[in-house]
């Protein structure tokens, strides 16, 4: 007897998604126990989900985007996420991946800077030590088979040195002149190395927030769990700073025009 | 002290037949030979300033600082054991952090000031240990603007817009009473802080001191640090120019 | 019957690709790598290093799970750092390479996936190259090339270094050891031949010489271009290093 009413009249299997969503919903199992797996549970695959960060080294320091989506499968659930983090005044994160380990993150890391704030001696930890930080906890986690399930930009200016580097749910760590996450790496990464590489030294602001932009509006046309919504960040001698959240005009009109497939008739 | 001899002293777990704990009332001496530890609440801030007694002339300046940051928003200021103070403001910061982690929200120092009590007061109720021998002096601004609040040896705490603790608090407390703490600004509040610790220290006139002080308002950001250098040479200035006046 | 929803078990590994490869002289080594670090079909950067010096006379290369690598390099560098402490000198290659074996064995069940050559000056004076696999299984050769391009390189340098399938003219014999020259050239024409025919392999090289005390080998660094040394103290063994650019297609 199945003590769970949930469960009465569904079928036993829910392993086939017949109705394709995702994540496929979980009921109360009834079955037999299995010893083995009643031991410690995983996290084994994100929930709620943000898409690329997107991020360039330009003159003044480093710029730094992503959207306000955070995706529930693919249901667009929340729309005013906001997946940038300022960490202290000389850093900045921003995450793709599970947005509760995110924010799992950003606690951590305000608890460290707090801790280091009290300590009063006079030093800082600056992009650099953050970056290091976060990559042995990933690290660690991963290696507990226990990831936290995020690929994540570190930005950062300090002492006149510009910092950019990534780290991921593996552990897996490396620094560039530009960098993208998710979908981002396939789709923005290389605008922005054809736009950036080279010229560090001597992109404007206003020529990184266009290159930014002009990347932003292709995943927003390409990715489907992208939203016309998003911030951009900078670091710099000024400090850290994270701008409202703002959309870019975008044209549709030539969707009329595609043919082949979709619901046309003709 | 009609205690000594009586036996009653000897633990923190047994009271007299009047009803005292004389280890607590001990706790209270360790204090009261201490430099002086004043907080002022004022108007947009609160200013705390210790009579650093400096013992040797090979320390180092500003070292062994009897001022602690335990939040952001918290400072911390005792008068006692040093030793009990640093370890009381590690039980604070801890004690903070905990309330952060669980609520997600910045604790409001009447918050940290009652865990503090709760803890002060268990080091009064077994034979095992000894009560804290300091007077901590906590000073924020959090959510409901500047806020003061003196922990004492046995646990209870007090809310107070200006607060002297240690040897010299009896002086200290008839100048806060002078003052008019709630129109005060921050830094009109470093100088009269400054101000009262060199007051009281002339009474005393024994030993080398070094006026340490913090402050919390708007002009530091919303964020407990130590006066800027420049500030407190000037507070200090005026507090020596102001005691020559009071003669 | 136990059902469960799809549980697809979380991987912790992935492959960074990149190739490294060391070569044993007489009395010189020389330790290899390139500098891209992708991930399938992604370079995730141009400039990752794979090649680490250890001591005045070790130098590491690393290959396979770059956060493998990078840890299990901060962990070799850790235990050195605390042999220094103890002993006052430096650790000898012969027991760095013992050590390796034993820390990548203690992992048997949960490897670091990544492949190991450790280069540089025996306490008699010689080359030496020792390689490993993930588990510590280790021996010291002559050459050795690991990674993405090992299947490329290693054939290379069996021909060019052990004569394979070669035979000496009548009356003469192939070299024991082949000059530290001959030896860069060999490096070099490795990798532009992995990074013409591997997508893993390219964007720059970096090559590190550890010369034996008072080689006579020095010469053939002479006049190389952008040549850097990153020896730490006077009269012992020497560090070089000498990056090219490989290309980045």
């Amino acid at each position: 007897m199945d003590h769970f009413p949930t469960n009465w009249g569904r079928p036993r299997n829910d392993a086939y998604d017949a109705y394709g969503t995702y994540p496929i919903a979980q009921r109360p199992q009834n079955n037999p126990k299995d010893a083995f797996s009643a031991g410690v549970q995983h996290t084994q695959q994100p929930i709620v989900t943000g898409t690329s960060v997107l991020a360039i080294k330009y003159k003044d320091g480093i710029m730094m985007a992503a959207d306000n989506l955070a995706s529930y499968g693919s249901l667009a659930r929340f729309k005013d996420i906001q997946r940038l983090h300022a960490v202290g005044n000389n850093t900045m994160i921003g995450a793709g991946g599970d947005m509760s380990d995110f924010q799992y993150i950003q606690n951590m890391l305000d608890e460290l800077m707090i801790d280091e704030f009290t300590a009063q001696d006079g030093l800082a930890l600056g992009p650099a030590e953050i970056h290091e930080y976060l990559s042995q906890v990933l690290y660690a986690r991963r290696t507990k088979m226990n990831p936290l399930w995020n690929s994540i930009l570190v930005g950062g200016f300090k002492d006149g040195q510009r910092f950019l580097a990534y780290v991921d749910l593996l552990g897996t760590t490396y620094s560039a002149s530009t960098l993208a996450t998710g979908y981002g790496s396939y789709i923005a990464q290389p605008l922005l190395r054809k736009a950036v590489e080279g010229r560090e030294d001597v992109i404007t602001e206003a020529e990184a927030l266009e290159i930014i932009e002009t990347s932003m509006r292709v995943l927003y046309y390409r990715d489907a769990r992208s939203l016309n919504k998003f911030q951009v960040a900078t670091i710099t001698a000024e400090g850290a700073k994270i701008s409202e959240s703002k959309s870019l005009d975008t044209t549709w009109s030539f969707a009329e025009g595609i043919r082949g497939y979709g619901a046309q008739t003709q | 002290m009609t205690s000594i001899g009586t036996g009653y002293d000897l633990s923190a777990s047994t009271y007299s037949p009047d009803g005292r704990i004389f280890q607590v009332e001990y706790a209270n001496k360790a204090v009261e030979n201490s430099g002086t530890a004043i907080g002022l609440k004022v108007k947009d801030g609160v200013v705390l300033a210790v009579e650093k007694l400096v013992h040797s002339k090979l320390l180092v300046p500003e070292a062994n600082r009897r001022i602690q940051t335990i939040d952001r928003h918290i400072g911390l200021a005792t008068a006692g054991l040093l030793a009990d103070g640093r370890h009381l403001s590690n039980r604070a910061r801890d004690e903070a952090s905990n309330y952060r982690e669980t609520y997600n929200s910045a604790p409001p120092l009447k918050a940290v000031a009652d865990r503090l009590g709760l803890y002060v007061q268990a080091y009064t109720l077994y034979s095992s240990v000894r009560p804290f021998g300091i007077s901590t002096i906590l000073g924020a601004v959090d959510k409901d603007g500047p806020s003061l609040f003196v922990v004492e040896p046995s646990g209870v705490f007090f809310g107070y817009n200006g607060a002297a603790v240690g040897k010299g608090r009896q002086l200290a407390k008839t100048e806060l009473e002078k003052l008019n703490l709630a129109e005060l600004s921050t830094r009109e509040a470093v100088t009269e802080a400054a101000r009262i610790i060199y007051l009281v220290h002339e009474d005393a006139k024994e030993k080398e001191f070094e006026l340490e002080m913090s402050w919390i308002g708007t002009e530091s950001g919303g964020v407990h640090v130590h006066v800027p250098k420049d500030l407190l040479q000037e507070a200090e200035a005026a507090a020596k120019a102001a005691l020559e006046n009071f003669e | 019957m136990t059902q469960r929803p799809q549980q697809h078990s979380f991987n912790p590994y992935t492959e960074n690709g990149g190739t490294i490869l060391a070569i044993a002289g007489a009395d010189f080594s020389v330790i290899a790598g390139d500098t891209r670090q992708s991930e399938g079909y992604s370079i995730q950067t141009r400039y990752a290093p794979k090649v680490f010096r250890l001591t005045d006379k070790a130098v590491l290369a690393v290959n396979g799970f770059a956060a493998d690598g990078n840890m299990f390099v901060k962990k070799v560098r850790q235990r050195l750092e605390w042999y220094r402490h103890a002993h006052s000198k430096d650790m000898p290659i012969r027991a760095i390479a013992r050590l390796i074996q034993t820390m990548l064995y203690a992992r048997r069940f949960f490897p670091y996936y990544v492949y190991n050559i450790l280069g540089g000056i025996e306490e008699d004076g010689t080359g030496a190259v020792y390689s490993f696999d993930p588990v510590g299984s280790y021996e010291r050769e002559a050459c050795r090339a690991a990674g993405a391009a090992q299947s490329l390189v290693q054939p290379f340098l069996d021909n060019q270094i052990y004569f394979k399938n070669q035979t000496p003219a009548p009356g003469t014999s192939f070299p024991q050891h082949l000059p530290l020259n001959t030896v860069l050239s060999l490096v070099i024409d490795s990798f532009t031949g992995a990074t013409e025919r591997h997508i893993e392999v390219g964007d720059s090289l970096e090559m590190y010489v550890v010369l034996a005390k008072e080689s006579p080998s020095i010469q053939a660094l002479q006049n190389i271009s952008g040549i850097q040394e990153k020896t730490s103290t006077a009269d012992g063994e020497r560090i070089f290093v000498i990056r090219r650019d490989l290309k980045k297609d």
